[in-house]
């Protein structure tokens, strides 16, 4: 028997520029979250939040170029990414009247039908809309802060950021519960942070819907199987 | 090298969806552009207002220069005497501190 | 702490801890780097280096400095007292901006409803702008008397070097008392308009105009600026009271007892009731201390006071009027705008061509005018400076606008990082 024991089929689910989109919000969005408490609470001594509002900068440019980046390099995610996230139907109302069954499962440990979802379940689709909206306000607010305070109107400073706080703090909490369920849900992390590829059967068991019609096998033999010889 | 046997289906955006996101997205970011710089335009405007105000009250006086002013000639008359009188030099003039000598 | 004199206020502005964001936006506008606080944390300002001109107050966007010298409450109480005769002093600015705090728009000219607001709030009026036009005989005199000597060769005693600088901005005077004394000679020695209304209606106003005792006048500046708190508190300014010892009264008083801002009169009329918009017009042109040319008002804008003087200056030299009486090469938002008038001297005969300069904004403008005079080569013979951008309609205790800035160079894209 090779290590690799039967050959289960496996699916991409997110290819490279995906992944690396990922870090770079990683990288960006999270530093930027979670200096931006600490921006707005002011705990701290007057070097301490000096050096925390450079990291919060910081984020935010990398959280900026990532953003143009994956645009240019990655448009049809991007489509893809909208498309899906605009899509609901009956299934997706009844997926958010039981939470996804996520509650019943951590706290009561019952697991419960839920609706066949697509490649983005209801809740992912929700989260993805709000960081869409709120990362594009977040990006814009943030710009405008940072570089226009004296040639802007005062009113549209104060709004903006009172819009940059409320928004933030939200989309940061947000964030904790997507790490938590992204950590939760283990396959799925080594996905995302692995090759992008998952087994076929994981999928059928999250994504029906997504496996059932939107993948193709992928044409000619890319696969190396570990012992298999070429003919001739 | 990645092993997978599956991949997702080629997404496949129209002409016309093409060309009605670019103008969608056009039209936002120019809008937005054309109003923030008409907002950092005006950012003056205020001040002009005021100044424009007080130009009015100018060009609506009766007497426009300083000397013309009968009842600054009559306070002259009756109590400083003229401009730089001693008195004047008591009431109205001063002296200035060096102030990095203060401490 | 240093640089002030016994009885000044120290303590104007002040940054509150828990608002400030530390977005820097203050610093942008202060002219004397008095704002210190690294980038994200919380700012202070620093009295020592503050000149009290409420830049950085008005272009907040998070309303966090405040102004922290209330004197409503005392300024009623001596509305009420029947004893005190209370008299105000309105600045031109605050005429054309006094509005917007109740819903108007700004450079609306409400010069009637102020005098009918004051008037019914308790107040006798004696208009800056009336000062402002003797301010211009006597600093008008001065200069002309220096030119006189120093351009037309007369003999003169006693006079100042040229280039001669207006005086009339306090924020301006702390600033050259704090960072360039030695060019304070060549300041004009006549007060503002403000510090002359002071003594004169404690003088002149007591004995000829109200017909009442010196001691029991309450003498409110009512002023678009925080900077003139600062200057009535300077202790040298109790010329009224000085001068009446000479005449046997005893009594020592302030000549300007409190400063109220544009802002803070809004408050004292919507504490007395009194409704701006609705109340009745009056003229005072029975008052002769409310009776006051244009060139006093235009004293509100940055290069007011210039064309003011120009007016008077060109009259007394050659002894005709100007044709045209609006100086356009001093007016508008330009940082730092020169003029030349050339004239012919009625006494000599000689032809004289005085050149003035006008700055404005002192962050931005006033330094290279400044390094000119020092090295003594500076063209001008009279200097008008302003610190606020735009001049005194836009100071620091005016109505805060919320769509508008002070920033007057071009747009750019300012990076804070430490």
């Amino acid at each position: 028997m090779s290590h690799h024991d039967e050959h289960s089929p496996r699916v991409l689910k997110h290819p490279l520029i995906s992944r690396l989109f990922h870090w770079g919000l990683i990288f960006g969005f999270l530093p930027a979250a979670l200096t931006g408490f600490f921006i707005w609470l002011k705990p701290f001594g007057e070097d301490l939040q000096n050096l925390i509002m450079q990291i919060h900068i910081v984020g935010a440019c990398i959280l900026t170029i990532s953003c143009i980046l994956y645009t240019i390099f990655g448009l049809d995610r991007i489509v893809a990414f909208v498309r899906r996230i605009f899509t609901w139907d009956k299934r997706d109302t009844a997926w958010m009247l039981v939470f996804g069954g996520y509650p019943q499962k951590m706290l009561l440990g019952k697991t419960i039908p839920v609706p066949p979802m697509g490649k983005m379940n209801s809740g992912q689709k929700q989260m993805g809309i709000m960081m869409l909206f709120g990362g594009i306000i977040l990006i814009v607010t943030g710009w405008s802060l940072y570089a226009f305070l004296p040639v802007a109107p005062k009113a549209v400073m104060y709004w903006f950021d009172m819009l940059h706080l409320v928004i933030g703090i939200f989309l940061g909490l947000c964030l904790f519960a997507h790490i938590f369920l992204g950590v939760y849900n283990w396959g799925e992390f080594l996905c995302m942070f692995g090759d992008g590829t998952q087994p076929l059967h994981e999928a059928e068991h999250h994504n029906p819907v997504w496996v059932a019609n939107e993948i193709e096998p992928v044409k000619g033999d890319q696969t190396v199987r570990p012992g298999s010889q070429q003919a001739g | 090298m990645a092993r997978y046997d599956y991949v997702e289906k080629a997404v496949k955006v129209s002409r016309r969806e093409f060309l009605g996101i670019v103008g969608v997205a056009g039209a936002i970011l120019w809008t937005g552009a054309y109003v923030a710089t008409d907002l950092v335009h005006d950012r003056n405007k205020y001040i002009k207002m005021r100044a424009q105000g007080i130009y009015k009250d100018d060009k609506k006086s009766k007497v426009r220069q300083s000397h013309n002013n009968q009842a600054v000639t009559d306070m002259y008359k009756k109590f400083a005497h003229n401009p730089l009188s001693h008195l004047a030099e008591e009431l109205f003039h001063t002296k200035y501190v060096n102030r990095t000598r203060l401490v | 702490m240093k640089g002030f004199q016994s009885q000044e206020l120290t303590r104007i502005i002040d940054i509150d801890r828990k608002l400030c964001k530390g977005c820097d936006s203050c610093k942008a506008f202060c002219p004397s780097e008095a704002i210190e606080g690294k980038y994200g944390a919380v700012h202070r300002v620093d009295n020592e280096k503050c000149i009290f001109c409420g830049q950085c107050l008005v272009n907040c966007p998070f309303g966090v400095p405040q102004d922290t010298v209330d004197a409503v409450d005392q300024v009623i109480s001596k509305l009420r007292d029947k004893q005190a005769t209370v008299v105000g002093t309105i600045a031109p600015a605050v005429r054309v901006a006094i509005g917007e705090e109740f819903g108007m728009e700004p450079g609306s000219l409400v010069t009637e409803k102020l005098y009918g607001a004051l008037k019914q709030a308790g107040f006798k009026v004696l208009d800056t702008n009336f000062t402002a036009d003797q301010t211009i005989m006597e600093e008008g005199m001065e200069l002309i008397g220096k030119i006189r000597h120093f351009a037309l060769g007369e003999q003169a005693e006693h006079v100042g070097p040229l280039p001669q600088f207006t005086s009339c901005c306090p924020a301006w005077i702390r600033y050259a008392e704090l960072y360039c004394p030695e060019l304070l000679p060549h300041m004009s020695s006549a007060k503002s308009p403000m510090m002359m209304a002071g003594p004169l209606t404690k003088t002149y106003g007591a004995a000829e105009v109200w017909k009442v005792k010196p001691e029991d006048i309450f003498m409110v500046g009512i002023m678009p600026c925080t900077a003139k708190k600062f200057e009535a508190s300077r202790p040298e300014f109790n010329s009224a009271a000085r001068y009446w010892q000479t005449q046997g009264r005893s009594g020592d008083y302030p000549d300007i007892d409190v400063v109220l801002t544009t802002r803070d009169l809004a408050e004292l009329f919507r504490r007395l009731n009194v409704d701006f918009e609705t109340v009745a017009e009056f003229s005072d042109k029975d008052n002769p201390l409310a009776q006051y040319s244009g060139a006093g008002t235009i004293f509100g804008n940055t290069g007011g006071v210039m064309e003011a003087a120009l007016r008077t200056a060109y009259f007394v030299i050659t002894g005709t009027e100007l044709d045209v009486l609006e100086f356009t090469p001093v007016r508008g938002l330009q940082g730092v705008k020169e003029a030349s008038v050339t004239m012919k001297d009625a006494k000599t005969g000689k032809e004289v061509t005085l050149k003035v300069a006008v700055a404005h904004g002192i962050k931005q403008n006033v330094k290279p005018l400044l390094d000119e005079v020092k090295a003594g080569t500076s063209p001008y013979h009279f200097i008008e400076v302003m610190n606020c951008p735009g001049g005194c309609v836009n100071g620091g205790g005016q109505p805060i606008n919320p769509m508008g800035t002070s920033w007057l160079d071009k747009a750019k894209a300012v990076l804070p990082w430490s």
